[in-house]
């Protein structure tokens, strides 16, 4: 989901930068008043921690591998303020020395990805973490897998968000393709998640217990980055999401900008993609949405339930192999 | 990929520049193409030429740039190809595709005459806030020692796996970094108290 | 035998004198280096528990000459990284308003902090948790920019402690690229240049090859100053200290000269230890 330059015009890469720096700036302010000098390494080795996970191939099948973004698991673990701060010099890094990413387009990877992942992700943890009806720990589980799942989702609506602002690609193109491709890439997401976090239960459950009460659901930080992700769905997404598309191109059509056009290198089919297809694709997507939440929240919960023994309060070790 | 090796470099006069203009230059360079038109045209040549310049002050090798910009396509393609699902979109694809390149490749030269603490020196001198840059040199330190670890775990696993089941791969990656998360957050434990021991706040 | 070794190398070199006029430039402290006067560093009835039930160290008592260096010994879990934690004032989290620990005379409490951290120099068991900055030059500085010296000074410090460890030259040198053996050395020139009078050493041989524990051992022996080592390896401690500390489950079990504790088979096999080979079979050059 790394965007690089070339495809944000000027007003969509500021206003995503102002965002971004908006967030950036929140979780320092609460970093500063948060986390303890005791803290402060860790971000570090906790930014090269998220750099190492994401370099390991998680096998998806088929010969394909997939890669952990990581967003949400850093807030589980360390907290929605240090997590921004952590996802932000990862990407930063990402962009100066291995080329992911764009230099001016940071401003907007930074959002989708450092804060409407980690945040919009780590406030569905805490939701269904208090509402699961399971023992403490398979509900931690079960809620890191699910919100691993919906920050990705949640990253790439925005990110084609950007893209439809830009005029970069048609909000009917970008939207089904970014959306259901990541409904797909974040189940992986959502599983890595759940099971590191699992790991880390077992192995050392106090290193979780800081994200518990300290974060500070209700505070005002929180607000404060539940206000921005808003902000980023009114402003990159609503504006394409509520009229229906097709009722976009026929008020181009109308107003004659349609027409001017050139005329498409291939035609048949693809020209005929406009008109019908559009409106359901817009549906299709929002469909399989729905359908790849119901998925992923059995998927998460399957996994708790299941494939998550000895995690229950008894303090003897898993027998098996993990 | 591993970050670009800059120990052993020819000394030129790039290498030798300051690290905030060449941050800087790159942000302009970027600014610049990404303002171009829309269609590919002759205003393009500009900064193909500036980038193409620089690229042979820094004395980049062809390979290494070629090699880098080859894998940067499969991002900027996959974003790229969205454009061509609509015809009002479409003759934008071949500039999407040139500005992308020619961003990448001012990235590719800041990178390879600028060495990444020096870069770090750049972003202190424009403000960035010490808590992230405290991160950014931590993480550039740890991140071999981390890979090593991570590694090291691997080995110790597959050392002791006699099956190709994707479901124990999954479990076993997922062991082995919360197994690497605890050592991490024991390992900057150890390096607080190491900062302190000298006088650290 | 050692102390006549000892008093052999204990003569001025430009080290030295390098070190002890910075050490007085920061300080008006001239009991540091007076031989035979205040201990370089005193501890008294020190204990410390972890949790309630887990006792780590139990009313331990030593001290140290300035000039002398003493090995502390002991099986693991035996207290010895707790004890050196303490030394720097690590540990406890909240330093006690009646003090355990003297460095020079200077009692150990929370406003004299600073200053004893200084003073008292902490070499940790893994180079790898001290080595912090992205280049050695960074690192070494590191200490020394906390005090305050910056520009030329700093530069010029940094450069003698390199040469002093034996690193002249590797300012440059990206830290995940040196030796085991080098970043341990690059970590003691970090903690020389804070310039401490008492250098407090937590295994430094462990994971060494006979090369580098070689020359490590030569280099500590031209070191002034009270030192303090906890090892495992006996024949370091036969080479390099005068006197010896016994540490098992917190307490301290024994004191006194190196060569009549370890010659002691008995007392070394109780605690974990044993006689080293260098005494088993009575080595000519002793």
């Amino acid at each position: 989901m790394h965007l690089p330059d070339g495809f944000l015009d000027a007003k969509t890469a500021l206003l995503s930068t102002a965002a971004a720096a908006a967030g950036v700036g929140l979780a320092l302010r609460q970093a500063r008043t948060t986390l303890e000098p005791r803290q402060m390494p860790m971000l570090g080795l906790a930014a090269a921690f998220v750099f190492a996970a994401q370099m390991l191939n998680f096998p998806v099948g088929g010969g394909t591998s997939g890669h952990l973004l990581g967003g949400v698991l850093t807030a589980i673990l360390l907290g929605p303020a240090a997590a921004v701060l952590v996802m932000t010099c990862v990407l930063i890094v990402q962009c100066l020395v291995f080329n992911d990413g764009g230099l001016l387009a940071l401003g907007a990877n930074v959002f989708n990805m450092a804060i409407v992942n980690v945040c919009g992700g780590y406030f569905v943890f805490r939701l269904l973490k208090r509402l699961a009806r399971m023992e403490n720990r398979r509900a931690t589980v079960f809620a890191a897998a699910f919100a691993g799942w919906f920050g990705t989702v949640l990253a790439s609506m925005t990110c084609a968000g950007q893209l439809a602002l830009s005029d970069q690609s048609p909000w009917s193109v970008a939207f089904p393709a970014m959306v259901l491709a990541h409904i797909l890439i974040g189940v992986g997401e959502g599983l890595a998640t759940g099971l590191i976090t699992m790991a880390v239960l077992r192995a050392r459950p106090q290193l979780l217990a800081g994200t518990g009460g300290s974060a500070g659901a209700l505070g005002a930080g929180f607000l404060g980055y539940g206000l921005l992700v808003a902000l980023g769905l009114v402003v990159f997404v609503a504006p394409f999401a509520s009229p229906w598309p097709d009722g976009l191109e026929t008020a181009a059509k109308a107003l004659g900008f349609a027409g001017q056009a050139t005329p498409p290198l291939i035609k048949g089919p693809v020209s005929d993609y406009r008109l019908p297809f559009i409106s359901s694709m817009a549906a299709a997507t929002a469909v399989a949405g729905v359908i790849g939440a119901l998925l992923a929240f059995i998927g998460a919960y399957g996994l708790a339930r299941f494939l998550a023994p000895g995690l229950d309060a008894a303090k003897k070790d898993a027998p098996s192999g993990n | 990929m591993r970050p670009p090796e800059t120990e052993s470099r020819p000394g030129t006069r790039l290498r030798r520049a300051p690290p905030r203009v060449k941050l800087l230059a790159a942000l302009v360079l970027v600014a610049a193409t990404t303002l171009l038109p829309r269609r590919l045209g002759p205003a393009y040549l500009v900064p193909a030429a500036v980038l193409g310049g620089l690229w042979l002050a820094s004395r980049m090798p062809l390979l290494y740039a070629l090699r880098r910009l080859l894998v940067a396509q499969t991002f900027i393609l996959g974003i790229a190809l969205l454009s061509l699902f609509s015809p009002s979109a479409r003759p934008g694809f071949p500039a999407a595709v040139s500005k992308s390149n020619l961003c990448i490749l001012a990235l590719l030269v800041l990178g390879w005459t600028t060495p990444f603490p020096e870069l770090l020196q750049a972003l202190r001198r424009l403000r960035l806030p010490s808590v992230m840059l405290t991160t950014l040199a931590l993480m550039y330190r740890y991140l071999p020692v981390l890979a090593e670890e991570a590694r090291r775990m691997q080995r110790a696993r597959a050392s002791r796996t006699f099956s190709r089941n994707r479901r124990l791969a999954w479990q076993n990656l997922g062991a082995i970094l919360g197994g690497l998360f605890v050592r991490t957050a024991d390992r900057a434990e150890r390096i607080y108290l190491a900062m302190c021991a000298r006088g650290w706040k | 035998m050692n102390t006549g070794v000892r008093s052999a190398e204990c003569g001025v070199r430009s080290a030295e004198s390098v070190r002890s006029a910075e050490c007085s430039l920061r300080t008006p402290h001239s009991a540091l280096r007076t031989p035979g006067g205040v201990p370089a560093l005193e501890v008294c009835e020190l204990s410390y528990s972890y949790a309630p039930g887990r006792v780590a160290l139990e009313q331990v008592s030593f001290s140290v000459a300035p000039d002398e260096c003493i090995g502390v010994l002991g099986p693991n879990g035996a207290g010895k990284s707790t004890l050196l934690l303490h030394l720097n004032g690590l540990l406890p989290e909240r330093l006690p308003l009646a003090p355990n620990i003297r460095v020079a005379g200077q009692p150990l409490r929370a406003g004299t902090l600073d200053l004893i951290r200084q003073r008292v120099g902490l070499l940790f068991q893994d180079p790898e948790d001290q080595l912090i900055s992205a280049s050695v030059f960074e690192d070494v500085a590191f200490g020394p920019r906390q005090l305050g010296i910056c520009g030329p000074d700093l530069q010029g410090l940094v450069e003698r402690c390199l040469r002093q460890v034996g690193l002249a030259g590797f300012d440059g040198r990206e830290p995940h690229r040196l030796s085991h053996g080098e970043k341990r050395r690059v970590c003691l020139a970090g903690v020389l240049a804070c310039g401490p009078s008492v250098l407090v050493l937590d295994e430094p041989s462990s994971g060494l090859d006979p090369r580098g524990r070689r020359e490590f051992k030569a280099l500590l022996r031209r070191l002034p100053g009270a030192k303090l080592i906890a090892t495992h390896d006996l024949e370091l401690v036969v080479d390099l200290c005068s006197r010896v500390l016994i540490l098992d489950q917190g307490r301290l079990v024994a004191e006194g000269p190196t060569l009549e504790l370890l010659a002691n088979e008995q007392l070394m096999l109780a605690h974990g230890l044993e006689k080293p080979h260098s005494l088993l079979h009575h080595h000519p050059h002793l």
